[in-house]
């Protein structure tokens, strides 16, 4: 399990920065996207892994069955956070790319 | 529980409520809007000083405890605390301060250049407030994000081509730094099991090596996140665009930012990891040093290389940064009291300076420019464009009072006699000079040699770079055209100017104040003891029936 | 006289200063002067009558409390050195102020000349006054900013700018130094207080700190005083308006680093660095300084050079050490200032009345205005060292101390020579002076050819200067005597030597040595004249090389050239190597510490690995590369299979039991998606493939770039790996999950912490989205396209887009069919959509759900009816106002919050209980969820702005845009 989710997450990660290295706008916002992604998978492996153990608090469920909740909590906000930082970071590529006329992340493509 | 205690509260809930409640209100009821806006600045300052007289009263552990509020009535480390100590009350009241100048400026004209100013104004004081006063790491975060989503939206205030293209890299860099920040903290939580940075510093002490590697890791990468936005070379190259896009007013308030980096290395830097606390105590500490040293050469060839007064300004924001950088790193605490007052002054100066640039450069193609470059982009008629000139009384002798404003600024950046810039390079020189104490026949260290030249060499700078822009816009300049400013846009200026002044005179006290801030923060014991032991209210199951 | 009077003393020109700014508008030429010239003449008779309080050695203090923790005090202190140059500064200030009155012009602002002029002397009194190193210190900076501002009185004037501004940065930059210099010594000393300074000097000469103290402070007086090698300023400063020079540049200003230099003597002097140090530089400056004098053409340049040359002779003086030397230094100090000041005004005169100061236009003008040439003259001798006069004394004493054997070395053995050149370098620019400026035919191209005697008071400063000339010059020991043995005896108390003021000692080597001067300066004179007269200006060799010049260039090139370079080549303004930065550090940061700590990952057993686990990552690892190797050029591809990494995370959530993750995953899955589909369409085309590759230096950057990624990547899956395995501490969440029944009253504890414990932290979360959405709006009110991108609509463009993206689907992507889903299907979806958010809402508090997941489900229902029924279509039916929903969702949230105030509690205290609804069942009515309701209303209101602003866009009508300017600055 481990193992899996944390090459999952380096995976992510490596597109996600590859991606934010890139010249355009567009791959900008899509790695962003991704590492957001890897971070939210990050925190929440940072709980340890439980595996189908129960969502919530049943009557009679000890509490040591459940996953670590806090780094749920934080992962919700994140999301949350992500979520609104994408949308704004796609309306300001727009507007950028409306203004210089075009998509490089400099505004103006370079010579080299 | 009376009211006097929710007044920690305050300074996140009062410009959360006017935020809101701006929203409410018709974009076109400018005026009504601005002044529900100055209202609550200004009840906002009134809580800082408030607070600020509270903290400056703590003596012992029983009124600290006095100074931390348990949200939810939940008991530390399990709910998020908010903490006023010497320290976050420096930090509230600087906010303040410039806080009112800053939106009375923007009343002149800036406000009606976009939608929606005065509630995002609102939301960043609640960012900045919020950061300086959690107790909690994760809480903390959110905190940057509001405060950086409200300075993503001021930033670009007015639109135009400048501001989006230096927004765009603006907050490309700090989603970056927010997802480094993640990692950080939930590194952190996933080795120490808590959030609390109280808590944090107490069990830090415990962490096996096998975890503390781990811990220091996140620390590291937190770090990083941090030191960005404290715009530590090379991590700082998006600073100064973005500062000089943004609308004058805004760079006004946007003087604090950097400080809020400072603000929290500073603090965790010596809550966590200070002096013996645990096996990586001092963790970092070099760094600051290095990357100090680094950021304040990169900031001072940077102001001798503008030719621009708004890149110069952007440009001192880095000495800022990198003389208290340095100072931190340090790590001796008659060094930090003198560094708490340079940022003081330092903050106050660069807030100033940037409205006075704005001024300054109205007559001037170079300030024009900027507007002119929005004008052409959106030349369609756009109704909420700042009308040039503004309504209100126009300045007599505008030359004169501009020069002397100018003057100040420049005498305050390279800490010339007798504005407070001096008193704060003073502070801080004699505190490297005098390693063991005045008097002592102890030889100076190398490194601070190499500081201490940094410093002056920074003033230098400064001095150089100040004079020859000041002959070019004040002496050299071509006759004819004198801008029109109003008194409510001096106003602020002279404000900020004064409370320099005031920071000088009240040299003697100010100074103390930092002195006790630098002794709390050296010694986190009395901090961690309040956050830890702060009392619940009541019973807190009796509110809960089944 | 009181002691606390001092302070007023001080304050007094600064006072007069502003009170004469604040007549920026009269019209009067007088009114200004009279009131500088009452302030001069109240400080100096107030001086006066400290006398008596200063003899034999009595001191008079007054101190002000200010930084005491840093030993920093306002002190200010007056004895028999103070008193004397206090005199120089007020006495001379005022006759100053009485020739401006008449020297300045009509067209001048003349509050503004005199308003400075005062700052200035409160700046030099507080210099001389001060009794605090550090205070010190400060008026020195003043003493720089105000040269500054006289100096460049006349801004107009190119020359008067360069002047003021090399000015300032010379003597700043020494100020700096000086500052480190006193903190030093108040290091050693233990205080920066004059007194135990001036008490202590055995323990500074030992101290190892010494030598870096005193090159410092001997920095700051150097430049002060325009001693070599930083003399070249003082010539430039010439473009000052002549009042100024008098008063600047040959009593005060100047002045103030020989000051320092005495009033320091007792504690620094008498040790080897001191000598060769300051000998060096003296001894380099008094013999230059005579020897360019002499090859000037401007009368004030002549003048300027012999300053530089006179100090040079006061500071050899000091560095000689012996006491005798010292006498005679204090001595010459008020002997110069004296008949330099007049002379600065007589050239003044000459210049205002002919109209130039060259000296080779000039001649003859004793025929015109002989009562100033006989001033002139006098002035003169005394600079060439005439008996009877002041000058002559203090040069004799200097070559009586010359001819002495203090230090014994080359330098010392030399010093008679030198000093007996130097004797006749200055015989001679005086000689050039009085000839040909007064004698010789009528000037023939002058500028006004009438020049006339200048009005009556305009003479009177003149003269008295020159009459003091004279009475110290005849009768020394009755006129100045007294106050100098007062001077002396402060500065040098118990070492007071013995020494007589009187004119004639008998016929003695230094007078032989004054006779040979005389001689042959008068020969070199005779020799030079025809040379003179037609000569460019400067001296022959070093006339190309000219400081100043070197100075400028330096200063360009560093401050202009290079540091324009580094700024270029150490920062940068692009996005790229700025991440590339940011992701390096991070990958350093997290690295460094590890390594350090021998970290080394084990692995555990593959043996638990869920295959399907496996295979579903599997998938989301290919999507992940795939879309980081088509984001460019096949954007709808790259979106597609970004979603389906999104979806392999949701099912990871909820196959590791996270139900709320899944669901709130997926909900921001869909809308991100839509959000980016609906700016897609103003992304530029990109067709064909535009070949980097091929390129070198392209091909490398990719390399370097796919290196980091791989870094960054391995470096997370490391620290994921490590973290995960390692055994979970005591975390707080143990707590939340014993609580968040019994006292959060909810059985999600995720949702009970959302909401509940960690409730602030919602809050800020929610403000955020709000303020997000704000701006976008913001933004959008001035979106505008660029032009290839104005046209087809938004649907066509996601139908081509999407079709584009057919043949590269994979399963995962089905999620995102609904795309295809006829419109009706999505109305007849929207109350059903509705019921369901409500449903997640309400069902928050105790199973997955919650505010957030259901406001944004919400949304999308609002969403589907624009993507289905088209913007318009929507808007005819729906009216949603979302700047309301935002406001109201943060008000209620905070009122939630307040309310546990009035029952004493602090804010966000929660009150849980369950009420019975119809339908629904039991449902938890925490007062958490009321605050629930407030993050529902929030993120309902946040999403639709957000959406409708984007989806607005493409209804709107567009005027060409024209190019915008490039990016200035």
């Amino acid at each position: 399990m481990e193992l899996v989710l944390s090459l999952g997450i380096g995976i992510m990660t490596g597109s996600g920065v590859w991606l934010i290295l890139r010249p355009r706008t567009y791959q900008v916002i899509i790695g962003l996207s991704l590492l957001s992604y890897a971070v939210n998978l990050f925190i929440f492996g940072v709980g340890g892994l439980k595996v189908n153990g129960p969502a919530i608090l049943a009557d009679g469920t000890e509490a040591a069955a459940l996953s670590d909740p806090v780094p749920q909590a934080l992962v919700l906000t994140a999301i949350v956070i992500g979520f609104a930082t994408t949308a704004l970071f796609l309306v300001v590529l727009l507007a950028a790319r409306g203004l210089t006329g075009t998509d490089h992340v400099d505004g103006r493509e370079q010579s080299q | 529980m009376n009211l006097g205690q929710h007044l920690i509260i305050a300074p996140i809930l009062v410009p959360l409520v006017t935020g809101a409640l701006l929203l409410l209100i018709d974009e076109r009821r400018r005026l009504q809007k601005a002044m529900i806006g100055v209202a609550s600045t200004i009840i906002l300052f009134a809580v800082a000083v408030a607070l600020f007289r509270f903290a400056d009263s703590i003596d012992g552990p029983e009124a600290a405890r006095q100074g931390v509020y348990l949200l939810g009535n939940w008991a530390a480390p399990f709910g998020i605390v908010l903490v006023v100590d010497r320290l976050s009350a420096l930090m509230l009241v600087l906010t303040a301060t410039l806080a009112l100048p800053s939106l009375i400026f923007a009343l002149a004209r800036w406000h009606t250049a976009g939608a929606h100013f005065h509630s995002l104004f609102q939301f960043l004081l609640m960012g900045l407030n919020g950061a300086f006063l959690t107790g909690d790491l994760f809480n903390l975060f959110v905190f940057f994000e509001v405060l950086l989503a409200a300075s993503y939206g001021l930033l670009l205030h007015g639109s135009g081509l400048l501001r989006v293209k230096a927004g765009l890299h603006y907050i490309a860099i700090n989603l970056a730094a927010a997802l480094l920040f993640l990692i950080g903290v939930s590194m952190i939580y996933g080795v120490t099991g808590t959030l609390n940075m109280a808590d944090l510093a107490v069990r830090v002490a415990s962490v096996e090596p096998q975890k503390r590697m781990l811990l220091e890791a996140g620390a590291g990468i937190l770090g990083v996140a941090f030191l960005i936005k404290a715009g530590m070379w090379p991590l700082n190259f998006w600073l100064p665009p973005a500062y000089t896009a943004a609308a004058a007013p805004v760079a006004g308030i946007f003087a604090i930012l950097t400080k809020v980096g400072i603000y929290v290395v500073l603090r965790l830097s010596l809550l966590v990891f200070g002096e013996g606390t645990s096996s990586s105590s001092g963790f970092g500490l070099q760094v600051l040093l290095i990357g100090g040293m680094a950021t304040i050469t990169f900031g001072a060839i940077g102001v001798l290389a503008s030719q621009a007064l708004g890149r110069l300004a952007g440009f001192s924001v880095l000495v800022s940064s990198g003389t208290l950088l340095m100072a931190i790193g340090l790590g001796s605490g008659a060094i930090t009291t003198g560094a708490l007052f340079y940022l003081a002054s330092s903050t106050l100066t660069i807030s100033a300076f940037f409205m006075l640039i704005e001024l300054v450069e109205r007559g001037q193609d170079a300030g024009a420019s900027m507007l002119a470059v929005t004008m052409e982009v959106y030349g369609d008629a756009d109704e909420d464009e700042p009308e040039e000139g503004g309504e209100g009384v126009a300045l007599p002798g505008t030359m004169a009072v501009l020069g002397i404003c100018f003057a100040a600024c420049g005498i305050l950046l390279a800490g010339l006699p007798p504005l407070s810039g001096f008193v704060a390079k003073f502070a801080m020189l004699s505190a490297m000079l005098e390693p063991a104490g005045s008097g002592s026949a102890a030889l100076v260290p190398a490194v601070m040699w190499v500081v201490v030249f940094l410093i002056i060499l920074s003033g230098l700078s400064a001095l150089i770079a100040m004079t020859r822009s000041g002959i070019r816009t004040f002496w050299a300049s071509l006759e004819g055209t004198k801008p029109r400013v109003l008194v409510i846009e001096v106003a602020p200026v002279l404000l900020l100017l004064l409370a320099t002044l005031l920071l000088t005179v009240q040299a003697g006290p100010a100074m103390r104040y930092m002195d006790a801030t630098a002794r709390a923060l050296s010694a986190p014991h009395q901090y961690i003891d309040a956050v830890t032991n702060a009392r619940q209210v009541g019973p807190a199951s009796a509110e809960v029936q089944q | 006289m009181p002691e606390r009077l001092l302070f007023f003393l001080l304050v007094l020109p600064f006072a007069g200063s502003i009170a004469t700014a604040l007549l920026l508008r009269t019209a009067s030429r007088s009114l200004p002067a009279w009131l500088a010239g009452s302030v001069a003449l109240i400080a100096t008779i107030t001086t006066a009558l400290y006398y008596p309080s200063v003899t034999a050695g009595k001191v008079v203090r007054q101190e002000i409390s200010w930084l005491p923790e840093l030993g920093l005090n306002f002190t200010l202190r007056m004895d028999g050195f103070a008193w004397l140059f206090s005199m120089l500064v007020t006495g001379i200030g005022f006759l100053v102020v009485v020739y401006a009155r008449y020297y300045m012009s009509a067209e001048d602002p003349i509050p503004r000349f005199f308003s400075f002029l005062l700052a200035f002397m409160g700046a030099m009194l507080g210099v001389v006054l001060s009794g605090n190193l550090i205070v010190l210190s400060i008026f020195w900076e003043l003493t720089s900013i105000f040269s500054f501002l006289l100096i460049g009185y006349w801004y107009h004037n190119a020359n008067a700018r360069d002047g003021a501004r090399m000015a300032l940065t010379i003597t700043g930059t020494g100020g700096f130094c000086l500052l480190v210099g006193v903190i030093l010594l108040g290091h050693i000393v233990g205080s920066y207080d004059l007194d135990a300074v001036l008490a202590a000097g055995d323990v500074v000469r030992a101290h190892p700190l010494y030598v870096p103290t005193l090159i410092l402070i001997l920095i700051g007086a150097l430049t002060k005083s325009a001693q070599f090698p930083f003399h070249f300023w003082l010539p430039n400063a010439m473009a000052a308006p002549t009042p100024v020079s008098a008063y600047l540049h040959s009593a005060t200003m100047v002045k103030a680093g020989v000051f320092l230099l005495a009033r320091l003597w007792p504690t620094l002097s008498g040790t080897f660095e001191w000598f060769w140090l300051l000998g060096l530089a003296g001894i380099t400056s008094l013999v230059l300084g005579a020897y360019f004098a002499i090859f000037q053409r401007d009368l004030k340049g002549l003048l300027a050079y012999s300053t530089i040359s006179h100090l040079g002779l006061i500071a050899t003086l000091l560095s000689l050490g012996s006491p005798l030397a010292a006498v005679a230094a204090i001595f010459h100090m008020v002997n110069h200032a004296t008949f330099k000041a007049s002379l600065f005004m007589a050239a003044g005169i000459i210049d205002h009345e002919t109209g130039t100061r060259d000296m080779q236009k000039l001649s003859g003008l004793y025929r015109f205005m002989p009562h100033t040439a006989t001033l002139a003259m006098v002035a003169c001798a005394a600079m060439a060292g005439v008996p009877l006069l002041n000058g002559f004394l203090s040069k004799e004493m200097f070559f009586a101390e010359a001819v002495e054997t203090h230090a014994d070395s080359i330098l010392d053995r030399a010093l008679p020579y030198i000093a007996t050149i130097y004797g006749a370098f200055s015989v001679a620019y005086s000689i050039r002076f009085i000839h040909t400026v007064f004698f010789g035919p009528p000037p023939t191209d002058i500028p006004n050819p009438h020049p006339h005697e200048p009005p009556r008071w305009m003479r009177f400063p003149v003269e008295s200067l020159v009459f003091a000339c004279l009475i110290v010059g005849i009768v020394p020991s009755m006129s100045i005597g007294p106050f100098l043995s007062t001077a002396v005896l402060s500065v040098l108390g118990t070492e007071t030597p013995h020494y007589s003021l009187a004119v004639w000692h008998g016929i003695t080597l230094p007078l032989m040595m004054s006779v040979v001067a005389m001689v042959g300066g008068t020969i070199l004179y005779s020799l030079l004249q025809k040379y003179l007269a037609h000569c460019e200006d400067g001296p022959p060799i070093f006339r190309h090389l000219r400081g100043q010049r070197i100075f400028e260039r330096i200063l360009v090139t560093v401050s202009w050239k290079w540091a324009r370079w580094v700024e270029a080549n150490l920062g940068t303004r692009r996005l790229q190597p700025q991440l590339r930065l940011v992701a390096g550090f991070s990958f350093a940061a997290a690295a460094i510490p590890l390594y350090l700590s021998g970290f080394e990952p084990k692995l555990a057993p593959l043996a638990q690995v869920d295959p399907a686990f496996a295979m579903i990552w599997i998938i989301g690892m290919l999507s992940a590369v795939s879309a980081a190797l088509l984001a460019k050029y096949h954007r709808v591809a790259a979106l597609v299979l970004l979603g389906g990494s999104g979806v392999v995370t949701c099912i990871t959530f909820a196959w590791l039991s996270a139900p709320d993750l899944a669901i709130t995953q997926l909900v921001v899955e869909i809308v991100t998606t839509v959000l980016l589909l609906l700016g897609l369409r103003w992304l530029p085309k990109r067709v064909g493939k535009i070949d980097e590759s091929t390129m070198l230096s392209a091909r490398l950057r990719r390399l370097r770039d796919f290196g980091l990624a791989v870094a960054c990547g391995a470096g997370m899956s490391i620290l994921a790996y490590a973290v995960m395995m390692q055994p979970v501490p005591d975390t707080i969440a143990n707590y939340f999950l014993d609580n968040a029944y019994t006292q959060g009253g909810g059985k999600n504890v995720v949702n009970v912490i959302l909401v509940d414990f960690r409730g602030f932290d919602t809050m800020g979360e929610i403000t955020v989205l709000g303020i997000v959405a704000l701006t976008v709006f913001a933004l959008l009110r001035r979106f505008r396209p660029a032009s290839e991108s104005i046209g087809t609509t938004e649907q066509q463009q996601i139908q081509n887009a999407f079709d584009d993206a057919q043949p590269d689907r994979k399963p995962g992507d089905t999620v995102r069919d609904y795309l295809l889903v006829p419109s009706v299907v999505m109305q007849w979806m929207f109350p059903v959509i509705i019921t369901f958010a409500i449903y997640l809402f309400l069902r928050g508090h105790d199973l997955p759900g919650g505010g957030f997941a259901g406001g944004i489900t919400m949304a999308i229902a609002f969403l589907l009816q624009y993507l289905g029924g088209g913007t318009r279509w929507a808007e005819d039916r729906l009216r949603i106002l979302p700047l309301r929903w935002i406001a109201l969702g943060l008000l209620i949230a905070v009122a939630t919050g307040v309310g546990s105030w009035f029952v004493g509690y602090p804010f966000l205290s929660s009150h849980s209980q369950y009420v019975a609804l119809p339908f629904i069942g039991k449902v938890p009515a925490a007062s958490a969820l009321l605050f629930d309701l407030g993050v529902f209303s929030l993120v309902v209101g946040a999403t639709v702005l957000i959406l409708i602003a984007i989806a607005h866009q493409s209804i709107r009508t567009y005027r060409i845009r024209t190019e915008p300017k490039p990016e200035d600055t």
